[in-house]
């Protein structure tokens, strides 16, 4: 729970090497990105256009 | 008859004017402050010891630079547990019932350790989110309840104090009704719920102390995660 973790003995390749459960940048770079996934989301919901009705004769 | 029984927790005012006040300043009253003196009196000792030993036992996990943190939880201890215990005489207010208050320690107390650690050790903070060795598929929903359990924290210890005393009170005046009621009635029965009233004040002081220390505690280990 205390301490750092080295994360000394994993060797990650790739996208893994920036985003794994193992290492405490990894840890912080997933935590990251799944905030900004989630701001995303509500952001695209928020500005999205929503769609006017269509104006018909009466 | 339902509302009577809460009257208990109502703010005490006097004329309009709000007696909380006063009862928030009862223990600074009852102790006795430190002197210049070499050697002090047997009470002055007795609470030089019990905050001693009480900050170092808090103390002990917690790195160096969060032992600045040690007049305020001792000082809180101690007001806590002087507020709790004094609330169990009879005919007295107790602050802590009151859920405002608790949540008046908890949250700022609680932000400051989430402000503490996102700004000395930001990586830490944040990586603390994510429990090490997640499987990758439940890394986005084991971050989002992490976070979820964060905001709980405060909310939890307010409530969690704010109950435990409610309760307590809540219980002992209800045995006590009873067992005034049932002392002209059925004597035999009110002997049952005397020795129930006496187990369970016995069982409020505990819990009086316990809660207080437990608050403190739980603030003392979310600093421990920050420091």
């Amino acid at each position: 729970m205390a301490g750092h973790d080295a994360g000394s003995q994993h060797q990650f390749t790739g996208i893994a090497k920036h985003f794994n459960s193992y290492t405490i940048i990894g840890r912080r770079n997933c935590v990251l990105a799944t905030y900004a996934s989630l701001a995303a989301i509500f952001l695209f919901f928020k500005l999205k256009p929503k769609k006017k009705p269509a104006v018909t004769e009466k | 008859m339902t509302l009577s029984l809460f009257n208990q927790f109502l703010s005490p005012s006097l004329m309009w004017t709000p007696l909380a006040a006063i009862a928030l300043a009862l223990p600074w009253a009852l102790f006795p402050r430190q002197t210049a003196r070499w050697v002090n009196n047997r009470l002055l000792s007795l609470q030089s010891w019990f905050l001693g030993q009480f900050t170092q036992q808090i103390f002990l996990p917690i790195n160096n630079p969060g032992h600045k943190w040690a007049l305020l939880l001792a000082s809180l201890m101690l007001f806590l547990i002087t507020l709790n215990t004094t609330g169990l005489l009879p005919y007295t207010f107790t602050p802590t019932t009151q859920l405002s208050m608790n949540m008046g320690f908890a949250i700022p107390l609680w932000l400051a350790t989430v402000i503490l650690g996102l700004w000395t050790q930001p990586t830490q903070a944040l990586g603390h989110l994510l429990p090490e060795g997640t499987p990758t598929p439940l890394i986005p929903v084991l971050i989002i309840i992490e976070t979820i359990s964060l905001f709980i924290r405060p909310i939890a210890l307010g409530v969690r104090l704010t109950a435990n005393l409610t309760a307590g009170h809540l219980l002992i005046q209800l045995i006590s009704s009873a067992t005034s009621v049932l002392l002209s009635i059925l004597p035999a029965v009110a002997t049952f719920t005397i020795t129930l009233l006496f187990l369970l004040t016995l069982l409020e002081v505990a819990v009086a102390m316990i809660q207080a220390y437990v608050f403190v505690l739980l603030l003392s280990l979310y600093l421990q995660e920050n420091v």
